[in-house]
């Protein structure tokens, strides 16, 4: 009761104040004036500009029980005299305002307003309600008066001393007060042209004792935020980190007049976003993903797409409050459209973040995007896929992608090419090293989708390559790979295969061709079709440009690359796929006829591993004829297969020995039995048997046969044979030196 | 390492063990065989047999290994509705 006394005894005194400079008319409470004012958007208010009429009835009605206290003179203590009454009436609206506001200007027979000075009588909450009274009739009779500018410039003063007294609830009317003049476009043009108030807001709302001064302070800030000078204030007087902190407010309202208020601060005030940033606005924002009112978590969601677009910073704060599990929860729970997309866009953002592609994936991110593939909002589905596509790199291990995997093969018989370079994309990365994914595309008619896709794609690259990747994938290493080679013959897909192997050569699409390409000859049904279709002179041609270039850059140290692709690949993918393709007889002699023989000795002494391994390979099989056979003796292939007898790499030692075996059928005995002892240091010497027959064999050559007796190490890495049984059955457990990686031999990511 | 001789193993015998091993291995990369070299498998079915054991287990002859394509090299450009 104390400090409601002394809180009292202040507020007489500025009621005193007040009322020397404003007019201590009738506030209307008494005498039922109305307390209208010129309203365009007013909702606490009714009525119109009744001002003078309403004046006229105030004479005639007694005081009426307000608990909101006497206004002026008509307080409890009685009417006015006649004489008092008839010297307002004798003045007109104008006068009395300015009676009030600049007694001093006053002209002889006007009278300055009596002041209500009988205050016994009220109550305590009267005589504290008063001021307020007084002040809330006051500015709205101000405000009435919309092109006397000064008289709202002389409010505004005020108004920010009152939103800086100590007493709490001063401040809290004159919040309510401000928050009324933002309601009216002149008088919020005045508000915003004073820093003052709008810093004297800003601190009244920060250091608010009470939730409604807060709530109406974060109203205010909210109505100034509509115009681009209200949003400069604000900025300009540290409203933001002032409204980043009611971000933490357990107010639903003063929540939403804060994050309100800083999306349109970040929509269209240069400069707000690093505010926010350095306020700590992420770190606020991301638990409020927790809330449940839609429209709030949409413009929360689009504000953290606003501070982390292009901001690597902010995604990584991001990340560490938990955001993509709050964004997947609200993907997988909301129905509201334009929450989904704000949501889907933040976690587009965050997509293309190493650290953030990760986290989304293991919260589920994949599949809570997958369910939204099939709606009826576009810019929902083409979000998500565009999302779902920088993800998938990431998410080659996911389980539970069933469904997204049948939805995505449906779109491949979309026209539209976003969607169509997104479905390949996500096909191709899903597909990549997941036997079961493989098969289920493969069960999902997904070669015959993929084929028309590859059709319709035309030159577009980013269509081509990714759905040409994905057959790739889907004709190799799962249970129905076999399926796959040939559901692409059965589909009519092989002309269009190779075609793509003709100019322009787009290097990528390719590389990604001649991998396909070599698959499909696994097939044995496949062989004829891809012959007719001429792959044959295409692979060679090819071969030989890419090795020629190769060549010409030999000496230099800087590898080159054309469109993001080494010639050495290309050499490579073309060598392995005639290497299949010479299974073939018919397509064996197409080969050798090309006089392709001379290039594969040559790429026997490639410093790719890979490129050893293919050539050896395809020689191999073409050794199968007498006549190829002796070509390649003749050109010297002995000695360079002699060396890779010694490989580190199993099939390249077992490739170069089945050469020189079949190079070596006419030969001598002596020649025979060089290749045996060179067999026996090499691909077979942990087989003691051999080893013991190494001693004991007549040394054809001294430089195979120590001189001192002891063996002295090759220097290449020892060779495991594993001891159990033939097992024919296609796994994916490699060991890692031990399959055909092109990575291996490239430095670079490919 | 066991320097003693072995038993009655001659060079030849050591070139056919060898060669066995070779045509089964390129058996099992799924390449081709000369008829003669299919013959010399069926005359030497005995060594065949423990050879079989020898050879490795996994299926060597897969080609290259798939890899991922990285999408997410840039932000898309993103037009605000």
């Amino acid at each position: 009761m104390m400090s409601m006394q002394m809180s009292e005894a202040d507020s007489v005194v500025k009621v005193a104040e007040w009322q020397q400079t404003y007019y201590a008319s009738d506030s209307g409470i008494q005498s039922g004036a109305t307390t209208a004012r010129d309203d365009e958007s007013s909702t606490e208010y009714s009525g119109s500009k009744k001002y003078t009429s309403s004046t006229a009835t105030c004479t005639a009605n007694a005081p009426t029980a307000s608990t909101a206290g006497g206004g002026g003179d008509t307080a409890a203590g009685g009417p006015d005299s006649p004489t008092d009454l008839e010297a307002q009436y004798s003045l007109t609206r104008a006068q009395r305002v300015r009676a009030a506001m600049f007694p001093e200007t006053l002209v002889e027979g006007e009278a300055a307003m009596p002041v209500q000075s009988d205050s016994s009588q009220q109550s305590n909450v009267q005589r504290l309600a008063e001021p307020s009274q007084l002040l809330k009739t006051a500015i709205v009779h101000l405000i009435n008066y919309q092109d006397d500018a000064e008289l709202a410039t002389r409010a505004v003063p005020e108004l920010t001393k009152l939103l800086a007294d100590e007493d709490p609830v001063v401040v809290n009317k004159a919040a309510m007060i401000v928050n009324q003049l933002t309601r009216k476009e002149a008088s919020r043009r005045v508000l915003v042209q004073s820093p003052a108030m709008v810093g004297a807001v800003v601190r009244a709302m920060t250091t608010a004792a009470d939730m409604e001064t807060a709530r109406c302070a974060a109203s205010v800030l909210h109505s100034l935020s509509h115009q681009r000078e209200g949003l400069m204030a604000i900025f300009k007087s540290g409203g933001i980190p002032a409204l980043v902190r009611m971000l933490s407010s357990p107010v639903e309202s003063v929540l939403f007049y804060a994050i309100t208020t800083l999306h349109n601060l970040l929509l269209h005030q240069e400069g707000a976003k690093m505010a926010v940033r350095l306020a700590d606005g992420l770190q606020r924002m991301v638990p409020l993903l927790k809330k449940s009112n839609p429209k709030f978590l949409a413009i929360t969601t689009d504000c953290l797409q606003l501070l982390s677009y292009g901001n690597q910073e902010s995604k990584l704060i991001i990340l560490a409050n938990g955001g993509p599990e709050g964004l997947v929860f609200i993907m997988r729970n909301y129905n509201y459209e334009k929450l989904l997309w704000t949501t889907s866009r933040v976690l587009k953002v965050l997509s293309v973040c190493p650290s953030n592609k990760p986290a989304i994936v293991e919260a589920g991110g994949m599949q809570a995007l997958g369910q939204h593939l099939t709606g009826s909002s576009q810019r929902l589905i083409q979000n998500c896929l565009w999302t779902l596509r920088n993800l998938s790199d990431a998410a080659t291990k996911q389980e539970g992608l069933d469904g997204l995997l049948q939805i995505l093969v449906t779109q491949l018989g979309s026209d539209d090419v976003n969607m169509l370079t997104c479905a390949t994309g996500i096909l191709s990365n899903l597909t990549c090293n997941n036997s079961r994914n493989k098969t289920l595309v493969t069960q999902y008619g997904g070669v015959e989708a993929l084929i028309h896709a590859v059709l319709r794609a035309g030159e577009k690259e980013d269509v081509a390559e990714p759905a040409i990747c994905a057959l790739r994938h889907l004709t190799s290493r799962h249970q129905d790979a076999e399926l796959a080679q040939n559901a692409v013959r059965l589909h009519y897909g092989i002309p269009a295969v190779v075609k793509l192997l003709g100019q322009p050569h787009y290097w990528p699409v390719v590389k990604a061709t001649v991998g396909l390409i070599r698959n499909l000859a696994l097939c044995p049904a496949n062989q004829a079709p891809l012959r007719e279709a001429g792959a044959i002179p295409r692979l060679v041609n090819l071969l030989l440009k890419a090795h020629q270039d190769t060549q010409r850059h030999a000496s230099s140290a800087q590898q080159t690359y054309q469109d993001g692709v080494r010639m050495e690949e290309i050499v490579e993918g073309c060598t392995g796929a005639l290497h299949i393709l010479a299974r073939d007889p018919i397509n064996r002699g197409e080969i050798a006829s090309m006089q392709t023989i001379p290039l594969f000795v040559q790429l026997l002494y490639s410093y790719v591993e890979n490129v050893k391994r293919v050539s050896a390979g395809v020689l191999c099989e073409l050794a199968l004829d007498k006549q190829s056979a002796e070509l390649i003796d003749a050109e010297g292939a002995s000695a360079p297969l002699m060396e890779l007898l010694h490989s580190n790499n199993e099939g390249i030692a077992t490739y170069a020995a089945a050469v020189l075996f079949r190079i070596s059928e006419d030969k001598s005995s002596d020649y025979r039995k060089r290749v045996s002892v060179e067999l026996t240091h090499s691909l077979f010497k942990h087989d003691p048997a051999a080893w013991e027959m190494a001693h004991t064999a007549v040394a054809l050559e001294p430089t195979y046969l120590p001189d001192d007796g002891a063996y002295p190490p090759y220097g290449y890495a020892d060779l495991t044979l594993d001891t159990l049984p033939l097992d024919p059955d296609i796994h994916e457990t490699y060991i890692p030196d031990m399959t055909y990686d092109p990575r291996q031999a490239y430095p670079e990511p490919l | 390492m066991n320097r003693e001789e072995a038993p009655g193993k001659s060079q030849e015998d050591m070139y056919i063990q060898q060669k066995v091993r070779v045509l089964l291995m390129l058996k099992k990369m799924g390449s081709n065989l000369t008829p003669s070299e299919e013959t010399f498998l069926r005359n030497y079915a005995g060594v065949v047999h423990s050879q079989m054991s020898q050879l490795p287990q996994h299926n060597i002859e897969q080609g290259a290994e798939d890899v991922v394509m990285a999408f997410s090299r840039s932000e898309t450009e993103d037009r605000r509705q």
